[in-house]
């Protein structure tokens, strides 16, 4: 303790408090978090670099006649799903022998679909003459493979949802070419809705 | 000076040694029911070992539990030997210049305590060279527990030396000179207050845990400690009084209780001001603090330990602050007994484990220690309580001969 | 039919797991008695794979001991000590891993969306989790947990995460909670020796050899995202998933901390996360933020999302979007 002992520790306590302040500052200075580094990223991700390691996995992707924000995507066949197709194999004016006709016939469709006072029927999307299509309400035939555009007459929400990317799931892969899942690929199109089932696992209940 | 003083380190610990097995029967037998204790913690430990921490009550939702508990509260026992350095050397007060060695060394205590119970909590104890400086790797300065290990130790290191260096030179008979040693000392106040503030940032820092995310944490956790701590001494010092031929003054005995009350009472108006604000109007962050003092959805396993605790706080302070025994060491000990021990259920399991219940997600669990648990902290109490008596034991005798001169 | 056996086989297994008690009193003292003549001898065991085993895993597990931090590691570091664990994995358990080393890829940052009005419970995603990671068995560890919450209720803390009925319930929905992937993560600033980090991918990754096991980060973490590996973690070997990475599916030991790595070991090759790829109802939406193209860009520009606990500042990547 000599000549000032106060002007010293003074200036000491000074500096420290702005020290202090600045890293305060310094630490709290936020860079907007994610939202921002996305709006901010330029160079586009090459999908390429993906693609190369990618095995194309679906063995026909249909290219559906709509473009998502990335342009041509592709979704799941349905004609080598679909049991017995050509439909028009037995559906042709031909006769055929009854007992063959009922090992055959739709007998297992359960059809729980539209609304219950105006349930939809077969032919509301079969259509009746050219039994290999379907047929919108405007009355055009429409390929199995392209039915979302079937679906989206009536669900358009979700189909502009399925289209973009928040409804409906991508096949495997979250780069490359992008091949989506149908819409009968999860919904039976004569119930679509999902039914209850027991859930394939369970949580420990820790606090038992 | 009548017989030649021995000089040496290496006198100097033997001699060390030697005081401590030469004690009385007493002593001895007292001596070996602590280290029974540290074998038995030795083995529980080596079944927690080979089971990994599933042998102990915590789980993914209470991840930490007895262990950690004890951890702080010990810090602040640590934390509490400036409460005599401080006035032994910066104000030169005589009384407390007599016994601050035993705070120092009660601190060096502490700190064996708290290194030892952050190691048996590790998952990996077997990696911690992975906190060491070169060939570790540490997360300065954003990780708290990093600046916790750093100012542990540190204050480990402030508290062997001083005291190490003073009895050194008197047990050679020589003054120790405070020039050389009084600059570590204050550098072991700031420390003392640092460990303790940081141990409580550690967990004041987390917002996910709302009820430890409160500005109170780090005041609160200097005012029971400078209780505590202080109330341990106390408990000591009637032994050492009782028991050796070391004596110490009411004065002394008095200064120290004045200590605890303020202290005790600070810490209870700030208990009362967070217990205010959880329950005036309860939000979802005072779950925890409903699920100490009332319990949630049926579990309550904690609601018993936090009202004693609260009880014994009040009642020990209320003792201590009215003194009817007017110094009397049969009034303080049990009086301290009483304020230590509620501190330490409330500042400890009271503290860490409600923190983690309900889980961020609101699930409740109980936690209760198993054996193993219990056991491993018994061996690491009495590892404290060994480390403390065969720390003093010489001190005092070194002590003795130095102020009498033989 | 199927949901029926599932049910029974469900039943079954959660009854059989609830009275396994690792420690209790009784067995304490039992095995103190043994111990009075054993003493601190017992200790050594711990470490008792190493001293026991062949004189090669010796050598594997000493230079794995002493290896440094993965991200301070060269490349040819990397791969000697993946080629390390993978010889080990054969010695010690008989199982080909494969275990890959893959850095990030350039302009991507991984992000996930969860359609909090589509999820069914149906729990499809925690399976494929546990068998797609490795998750320990024994413990029942899981990254995913999935609450049922009831309507008129979107308080985080008033889910039901142990439901075990058919879902869905009537008038309940469905939340998914996992590791979010904080860009601004209190775990990594809690870790006292930087054995967790953010990948430049945006991942959050704990390096398992690393971490000493202090838990400071599951006590920082707001979202529980989080797993401890309270005992040693247990796979049948016919359950393992063999290709791995070591950020990510590899074997973990006691004593370590893990967490969900949004699958670091597929997503690096381009897949989708094991839990993305199980969903059954499309629930769960996983992209690039960076690419303007990718779904879950589309979700955050046309469905209005919102993310858990906004107010901590954590800014985790994952959110959650309704219909
Ligand atoms: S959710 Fe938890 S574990 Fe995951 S990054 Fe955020 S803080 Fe870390
Ligand atoms: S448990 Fe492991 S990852 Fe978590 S803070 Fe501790 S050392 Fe870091």
């Amino acid at each position: 303790m000599k000549r000032c002992p106060f002007q010293r520790k003074l200036s000491l306590i000074l500096i420290l408090s702005f020290l202090i302040f600045f890293g305060c500052k310094e630490y709290s200075e936020h860079t907007g978090g994610v939202t921002v580094t996305m709006k901010e990223a330029t160079a586009p991700f090459d999908d390429k670099e993906i693609v190369e390691s990618i095995p194309r996995i679906p063995k026909n992707p249909v290219l559906v006649n709509t473009r998502y924000q990335g342009g041509f995507f592709w979704t799941e066949t349905r004609h080598d799903k679909i049991e017995r197709f050509r439909c028009s194999n037995c559906h042709n004016n031909n006769e055929a022998p009854i007992d063959k006709a009922a090992k055959v016939a739709h007998g297992n469709i359960v059809l729980v679909h539209g609304p219950e006072n105006k349930p939809l029927k077969c032919f509301t999307c079969h259509n009746q003459d050219e039994r290999d299509f379907l047929n919108t309400e405007r009355g055009t035939k429409i390929e199995m493979d392209h039915s979302y555009q079937m679906c989206g007459q009536c669900h358009f929400r979700q189909k502009r949802d399925w289209v973009g990317g928040a409804h409906g799931k991508r096949i495997s892969y979250w780069a490359g070419k992008r091949t989506v899942m149908n819409c009968a690929s999860c919904h039976d199109p004569h119930s679509p809705k999902f039914a209850k089932k027991w859930p394939k696992t369970y949580s420990l209940a820790l606090s038992d | 000076m009548k017989i030649p003083p021995k000089k040496g380190l290496i006198s100097f610990v033997a001699d060390v040694i030697l005081w401590n097995i030469s004690g009385g029967i007493r002593y001895q037998l007292y001596l070996c029911i602590l280290v029974a204790f540290m074998l038995t913690g030795v083995y529980a430990y080596s079944v927690q070992f080979n089971l990994g921490l599933s042998a102990t009550g915590m789980n993914n939702i209470v991840s930490w539990g007895l262990y950690i508990s004890n951890f702080t509260f010990l810090v602040g026992v640590a934390a509490a030997a400036v409460m005599l350095i401080l006035p032994a050397y910066i104000s030169k007060d005589k009384d407390f210049y007599k016994v601050v060695i035993i705070g120092e060394l009660v601190a060096v205590g502490a700190l064996v305590m708290c290194l030892t119970f952050i190691l048996v909590d590790l998952g990996g104890p077997l990696r911690v060279w992975h906190m060491m400086p070169v060939v570790g790797l540490f997360n300065w300065p954003s990780s708290i527990l990093a600046w916790d290990v750093i100012v542990l130790n540190g204050y480990l290191a402030l508290n062997t030396l001083v005291p190490f260096y003073i009895l050194y030179c008197h047990y050679n008979y020589k003054p120790a000179n405070e020039k050389r040693y009084r600059p570590f000392v204050i550098l072991s106040i700031f420390w003392a207050f640092a460990i303790h503030l940081v141990t409580a940032f550690l967990y004041q820092g987390l917002p996910a845990r709302p009820f430890w995310n409160n500005p109170l944490m780090g005041p609160r956790f200097l005012a029971s400690a400078f209780a505590a701590g202080p109330a341990l001494i106390i408990m000591i010092l009637v032994i050492i009084n009782a028991k050796t031929t070391f004596k110490i003054e009411k004065q002394t005995f008095n200064k120290l209780r004045l200590i605890i009350v303020i202290s005790s009472i600070i810490n209870l108006i700030m208990l009362f001001s967070e217990v205010f604000k959880e329950f005036y109007f309860p939000t979802h962050h005072s779950l925890p603090a409903i699920y100490l003092f009332f319990g949630l959805e049926g579990h309550n396993s904690l609601v018993p330990w936090i009202w004693s605790a609260i009880s014994m706080n009040v009642l020990g302070t209320l003792i201590l602050a009215f003194n009817p025994g007017k110094n009397n060491p049969k009034v303080l000990f049990p009086a301290s007994i009483l304020l230590f021990m509620g501190i330490w259920i409330e500042k400890g399991m009271g503290l860490i484990v409600p923190g983690l219940i309900p889980s961020p997600m609101g699930e409740i669990v109980d936690y209760s220690p198993t054996w193993v648990e219990i056991w491993v902290t018994l061996g690491i109490l009495s590892l404290g309580i060994f480390v403390v008596t065969v720390l003093i034991r010489p001190a005092l005798i070194i002590e003795e001969r130095y102020s009498t001169g033989k | 039919m199927d949901s029926r056996e599932n049910k029974k086989d469900l039943i079954q297994k959660r009854n059989t797991h609830q009275d396994e008690k690792l420690c209790g009193r009784r067995e304490f003292l039992k095995g103190a008695v043994k111990a009075a003549a054993l003493g601190g001898s017992m200790m050594m065991t711990g470490c008792g794979t190493s001293l026991t085993g062949s004189k090669e895993e010796f050598v594997l597990e000493w230079k794995e001991y002493f290896k440094g931090n993965y991200r301070l590691m060269t490349q040819e570091e990397r791969d000697e000590t993946v080629r390390r664990m993978e010889r080990l994995a054969k010695l010690k358990m008989g199982a080909d891993v494969k275990i890959s080393s893959r850095g990030p890829r350039k302009q991507v940052l991984y992000g996930y969306a969860f359609n909090i009005s589509r999820c069914k419970g149906y729990m499809d995603c925690v399976a494929a989790c546990v068998k797609e990671n490795n998750l320990d068995r024994k413990s029942k560890t899981q990254y995913i947990r999935i609450f049922e919450k009831e309507h008129g209720n979107m308080n985080v803390t008033s889910g039901n995460g142990k439901y075990f009925h058919e879902v869905p319930a009537e008038n309940h929905f469905y939340m998914g909670v996992q590791c979010f992937h904080c860009e601004n993560a209190p775990c990594i600033k809690a870790c006292p020796i930087k054995a967790t980090w953010r990948e430049p991918d945006g991942i959050v990754v704990v390096d398992y050899n690393w971490c000493i096991g202090c838990r400071y980060c599951m006590a920082a973490c707001p979202y529980w995202g989080r797993r401890f590996n309270w005992n040693k973690p247990e796979v049948p070997l016919k359950d393992l998933t063999r290709k791995q990475h070591y950020l990510g599916n590899r074997m973990r030991t006691k004593g370590v901390m893990e967490k969900c790595t949004f699958c670091v070991q597929r997503t690096r090759e381009g897949k989708m996360p094991a839990c993305a790829e199980a969903c059954p109802t499309g629930s769960r939406v996983f992209g690039n933020l960076l690419d303007p193209k990718s779904e879950i860009r589309y979700v955050l520009k046309n469905k209005k999302v919102f993310r858990m606990k906004e107010d901590l500042g954590t800014d985790p990547k994952y959110w959650y979007f309704m219909d």
